[in-house]
């Protein structure tokens, strides 16, 4: 492979009082990659990325990050500082902060709490702040609460916010739901804007939106908590086993 | 106790059964009577006293206690003797009262055969010495062995028992072989046993000892202790060695009970805490609010517990606001007033759901997604109700009386069950028992667990959240009415009764594991054994329940959502 | 450009209107006190209102600014009481009942000599550190076990209830050593003064006021720093500050044991001037009570405690003595009427009318559109 992986999950499981929700799965996301996770419901999409996150533990199995790092052990706060970023299926901004005071809070560096008891805003901050808000094209609401941003636009300052923390790898939950067709196109260019430079998990249902984002890259189908195949978005379109668990869900359904 | 003194009363008493018999023409009245009047005599008054143990004269203990206290008074007679009479109580003009006759119960005559009057105060009294009050007491203390309620006997012998007087181990042993009652049975062997090792003989010592090693009573303690002090001192070994296992018997008794009493007081309390819980485990565990005017719930429970009792008896005032309002009272007395519980255990439960259905209307029904607001409401809830208590029953508790069916105890091999907190394990049983029925047997049960789970799919498929949530906080509350009424039989009822349960209740719902009903069960059960094994280890409550309350800081850490937690995939909760 | 700490900087105008304010407190109010326009009662009132203040904005940092609703800020509150009050309790000397060097109720219960921990409380220094290691400490562990295992909403403020209850069974006790249920009382000199002195009253409302003005400004610049804005994304949306890589644990234990200080320091300039500490303030029900003057005045705002504090105070010292037997409805009602119909409190009015107002005009305007269309359209 020309290039390194950036993260490594092997043999995990997870269980909920019973309910497997991921079941021996094995996931390879290679640098700068923009990879299309899909799958019906309650294939175990998010607990996925709750498990790369750290936000639950996994039963079982190795989750590797970068060349070394291990994350099963890390928590939260510790994962995102090493570079991995998350935005949630519904929108999570800080409402009551501005648009800019959402992403000065997630410029990376200042973590601590002493250091931002006594951290100054320098103007490279700003810069860089305001060089976001160009990418996420927000720049016209710069000093308004992220409370009143439309939903669309809080997902982008979302996806701004993992930007200003400089994450290596994003992972991004269903970012099209709740979008108008425009905005959906929008947000797909941004992401394809994103890739090369950042390494990519999207989650998506919307197979429109995966055909704009994953046309000559690969998508991954999961399915009862562990890849049923990869491919490109018409091989696994086409897969027989693909159709039948989409249609034999449908017809139990 | 003097030694002449006795040796005489061991004589005494040893012939009194058959001297008694000897006489058995003359009643205890006649005995007293002629008693009485030998105020000269001081050996023979005692001598006649002791005459009258075994007589078995109901009138014999009155009588004694009459002459003590100064009831009896001596009068000269038609022919100048001093007859002992009581007085009639009809006092005329002079202060004078009849005389009657101790001896046959009529008016004493003088020689011109009318009725003798004299005055308290100008009478001679019949005066008692210290040996003839001994005697006297023998007399009632011995009378009281052949009681005929065996409840009297065992007091009595374990009266004896504490005495220790060897004088009087004749008697015990002759009581011994006729008793039949097992368990005043027991009680006459204990007492033997601990008098025995008041003998200066030896081996009756040794005897007492080896029985108290058989029948290990938990208060042969400092006996024992005593007699391995002096048997080390007079270096007799056999003595000291049968003490030291007698009192490992006892010991090992007493760890044996403490056990099993700290097991059911635990459980007991543990039942107490499940009960007062039970309604915040709906309406918080399920529901999500927190309802801290449930502990005033409660209170409203006790109060209608009380206006019931109320009701059954003489009735009540009540004056609230300035205003004057009556409650007719029922008066019935016997069982029909014992059951006034019966029927107050429903009312408590409609009446603290009826207040529930008002703040759930009035204030909850608001809040149902700021908890942290629904707290703050609530205890502003709870304050105003506070308050209402106040203005209505007043600052002071009120008097809540258990039914007699609650007040009794069994003791079962010195473990003491009581039968408030027998009832209220059996109560705390039914209850969750009834509440897990309607929760997963009837179909409101399934509407409440449908619009718990996810309020706005339920509203979607149909489901009239708003009365759903309303019933449910409705039963919520009703519970802890039921709680309320229970409380009123073990503790105070007051303004703030529901303040001393309410940290104990949410602590247990916590533990337990939100949403959890046999979390709470679980919970409540867990922190009543350790809340009362605590106090048993430290004998303190107060640091027993501050270290529970630490334990339960330290046990959230390993298990932050408590015991039984529903483990969801959902984490934003 | 704004290289400054805070990022919301503060107003020119803000500053003035805080100097005013501290002013007239620090300076006026003492000096018509001295020259007889102020009673030396009034003073004292207002010092003690002024140390509720305190406690008041103690709540409002964890409540208002960061979502944490303790109810142990009363233990706080009286942890730092009774460390002064150990100060005080030494300064009375010899001149108790018993006449000996140490407190009555140690003599009381047999103690020939001062315990060992009580010795170092005869300097004033010591206990003023006192007043804030202690609680701080309290605060630090539990907050530390607390804040660790996510205890979060409704679970801290249960937890919080727990801890007070358990303190205060402590404190009632006789062998903490503590004064057992009677607390501490009859004090006599504070760092040499009398302590029932009008002046030495007044001194200690001057203190009083400087120490909340202090609080006040530095809190006013904590809250609109990075700090300060991390504290308020916990309180909005707590995960999102988990995954922008903040540890939230660390911040909600730093505010909370900040925000105990502060209570501590309100209780320890309190106990001087009401002359009296005891295990009953150590109440869930009292920091309620702080709770309550946080939300009439206006949570999320740091006037907003003060104010609510000095009013809903002198509400209650008119209503206790005008309708004794109404005051805990009054307060209860006050309450309810609050977190239902006014979630901004006192401070929040102006924004209320100001919406109220624009939302009439909203209405009224299509009204006039209408109306002019109506006469244009007759005019055609």
């Amino acid at each position: 492979m020309d290039h390194p992986l950036i993260l490594n999950a092997e043999g995990v499981n997870k269980s909920f009082a019973g309910f497997k929700a991921i079941t021996d799965l094995n996931f390879y996301l290679t640098e700068g990659e923009l990879r299309t996770v899909i799958g019906p419901n309650g294939a175990g999409k998010t607990t996925f990325l709750d498990l790369i996150t750290g936000r639950t533990k996994p039963d079982t199995g190795t989750i590797t990050f970068g060349a070394l790092t291990e994350l099963v052990p890390l928590s939260e706060h510790e994962i995102v500082r090493l570079g991995v970023g998350r935005k949630f299926q519904t929108p999570t901004v800080y409402t009551d902060h501005t648009v800019f005071e959402n992403l000065l809070l997630s410029l990376e560096g200042v973590r601590g709490v002493w250091k931002t008891l006594f951290s100054k805003t320098t103007s490279t901050d700003i810069d860089r702040i305001d060089e976001i808000l160009k990418i996420i094209n927000l720049g016209s609401r710069r000093t308004d609460l992220a409370g009143s941003l439309s939903h669309g636009q809080k997902q982008w300052l979302e996806i701004g916010m993992l930007l200003a923390q400089n994450s290596k790898l994003l992972l991004i939950d269903e970012p099209a739901a709740g979008m108008s067709d425009d905005e959906t196109a929008l947000t797909g260019e941004l992401l394809l804007k994103l890739a090369g430079k950042h390494s990519i998990i999207v989650i998506e249902h919307d197979m429109v939106f995966v055909k704009q984002i994953a046309t000559g890259r690969k998508v991954t189908v999961l399915h009862q908590g562990s890849v049923l195949c990869e491919g490109s978005v018409d091989a696994v379109q086409n897969d027989p086993r693909v159709i039948e668990v989409y249609l034999g869900r449908k017809k139990a359904a | 106790m003097n030694k002449a003194w006795l040796h005489f009363v061991l004589i005494a008493c040893v012939g009194c059964l058959g001297f008694a018999r000897a006489q058995d023409a003359k009643s205890a009245r006649q005995i007293i009577a002629e008693a009485a009047v030998l105020s000269d005599d001081s050996d023979s008054q005692v001598k006649l006293v002791q005459s009258l143990t075994g007589l078995g004269d109901p009138e014999t203990e009155p009588l004694l206690l009459s002459w003590k206290e100064g009831g009896i008074y001596l009068v000269p007679g038609a022919d100048g003797k001093k007859v002992a009479v009581t007085l009639a109580g009809d006092p005329d003009a002079a202060k004078k009262e009849t005389a009657i006759r101790l001896d046959i119960k009529e008016p004493l005559k003088d020689a011109a055969g009318a009725s003798v009057r004299v005055s308290p105060t100008s009478a001679e009294l019949a005066e008692t010495d210290s040996s003839i009050r001994r005697a006297m007491k023998a007399v009632t203390d011995l009378s009281k062995l052949a009681a005929p309620n065996a409840k009297d006997r065992l007091m009595a012998i374990s009266q004896l028992g504490m005495e220790r007087d060897v004088s009087k181990l004749p008697i015990l042993e002759g009581r011994l072989k006729v008793e039949t009652d097992g368990q005043v049975k027991r009680a006459v062997q204990e007492a033997i046993a601990l008098t025995q090792l008041r003998s200066p003989d030896a081996a009756v010592r040794l005897l007492g000892c080896k029985a108290l090693e058989e029948i290990h009573p938990l208060s042969a303690k400092d006996a024992l202790v005593g007699i391995i002090r002096d048997s080390e001192k007079a270096g007799d070994k056999p003595l000291l060695e049968a003490a030291k296992k007698a009192l490992s018997a006892v010991e090992s008794h007493r760890t044996v009970v403490n056990f099993f009493g700290t097991i059911f007081r635990g459980f007991s309390l543990g039942s107490v805490l499940l009960v007062v819980a039970i309604g915040l485990a709906i309406t918080f565990g399920l529901m999500g609010v927190i309802n801290m005017a449930h502990g005033e719930l409660i209170a409203v429970g006790a109060y209608t517990t009380y206006v019931v009792q109320c009701i059954f008896a003489e009735g009540l005032v009540l004056s609230p606001f300035g205003m004057q309002m009556s409650l007719p009272g029922m008066n019935t007395t016997g069982w029909v007033y014992e059951m006034y519980f019966v029927i107050a255990l429903p009312m408590a439960f409609i009446m603290a759901a009826l207040v529930g259905l008002a703040l759930e209307r009035g204030v909850i029904r608001f809040l149902y997604r700021r908890p942290l607001e629904s707290l703050l409401a609530t205890w502003g809830v709870s304050l105003v109700l506070q308050q209402i208590f106040r203005l209505v029953f007043g600052s002071n508790n009120v008097q809540v009386n258990s039914p007699s069916w609650l007040s009794d105890n069994w003791t079962i091999n010195d473990v003491i069950f009581g039968w408030n907190r027998v009832f209220v394990i059996g109560f705390a049983v039914l209850i969750v028992i009834g509440t897990w029925a309607l929760l997963s047997k009837t179909p409101l049960g399934l509407l409440i667990r449908a619009v718990m789970q996810n309020r706005n799919m339920a509203a979607c498929l149909g489901v009239r959240t708003e009365r759903v949530n309303m019933l449910t906080f409705g039963f919520g509350s009703g519970l802890a009415g039921l709680a309320g009424a229970f409380l009123s039989q073990i503790g105070n009822v007051g303004p703030s009764l529901g303040q001393s349960y309410i940290v104990d209740a949410f602590m247990t719902v916590v533990v337990g594991g939100v949403g959890s009903l046999i979390g709470t069960v679980a919970s409540a059960l867990g922190i009543g054994v350790i809340d009362q094994s605590l106090q048993q280890i430290l004998g303190n409550p107060v640091l027993g329940k501050i270290l529970v309350l630490g334990a339960i800081i330290l046990f959230l850490q390993w298990r932050p959502a408590g015991l039984f937690a529903t483990k969801t995939r959902s984490l934003e909760s | 450009m704004t290289h400054s700490l805070l990022v919301r900087p503060i107003a020119k105008k803000e500053w003035t209107f805080t100097a005013i304010i501290a002013f007239f407190f620090i300076v006026v109010m003492p000096l018509l006190n001295s020259f007889g326009f102020i009673s030396d009662f009034t003073i004292n009132l207002w010092g003690k209102y002024l140390c509720y203040a305190m406690l008041a904005i103690s709540v409002d940092l964890l409540w208002g600014y960061t979502g944490l609703l303790s109810l142990g800020q009363a233990l706080f509150f009286s942890l730092g009481g009774y460390m002064m009050g150990m100060y005080l309790m030494r300064m009375i000397g010899d001149m108790g009942q018993y006449h000996k060097d140490m407190p009555d109720f140690l003599v009381f219960l047999g103690w020939e000599q001062l315990p060992t921990f009580w010795k170092p409380f005869s300097s004033f220094p010591f206990a003023m550190v006192m007043v804030l290691v202690v609680p701080g400490l309290v605060a630090y562990v539990f907050g530390w076990l607390a804040f660790r295992s996510r205890v979060r909403g409704v679970y801290f403020s249960i937890l919080t209830q727990a801890l007070t209850y358990g303190a205060s069974l402590m404190f009632f006790r006789n062998d903490m050593l503590m004064g057992g249920n009677n607390g501490f009382t009859d004090f006599r000199f504070i760092l040499g003064f009398d302590i029932r002195s009008p002046e030495t009253k007044r001194g200690l409302f001057i203190v009083t006021a400087m120490i909340l003005t202090v609080t006040f400004v530095g809190l006013r610049c904590l809250t609109r720093s990075r700090f300060g804005l991390v504290q308020q994304a916990v309180r909005d949306s707590e995960n999102r500050v988990l995954f922008s890589g903040y540890s939230s644990p660390n911040f909600k234990l730093f505010i909370f044991v900040l925000s105990s200080l502060i209570g501590s320091v309100g209780g320890a300039l309190y106990v001087p001037q009401v002359g009296i500490i005891n295990p009953s303030e150590m109440t869930t029900d009292n920091s309620l009570e702080a709770v309550v003057w946080t939300a009439v005045g206006g949570r999320g705002t740091l006037i907003g405690p003060i104010v609510g504090a000095v009013s809903v105070n002198a509400l209650k010292s008119w209503a206790t003595r005008a309708y004794p037997d109404l005051w805990l409805i009054i307060l209860g009602g006050m309450f309810i009427i609050v977190v239902l119909f006014m979630p901004k409190g006192i401070v929040g009015i102006p924004g209320m009318v100001r919406d109220w107002l624009a939302k009439r005009k909203r209405q009224k305007e299509p009204m006039e559109d209408a109306a002019i269309k109506k006469t244009e359209e007759e005019a055609a």
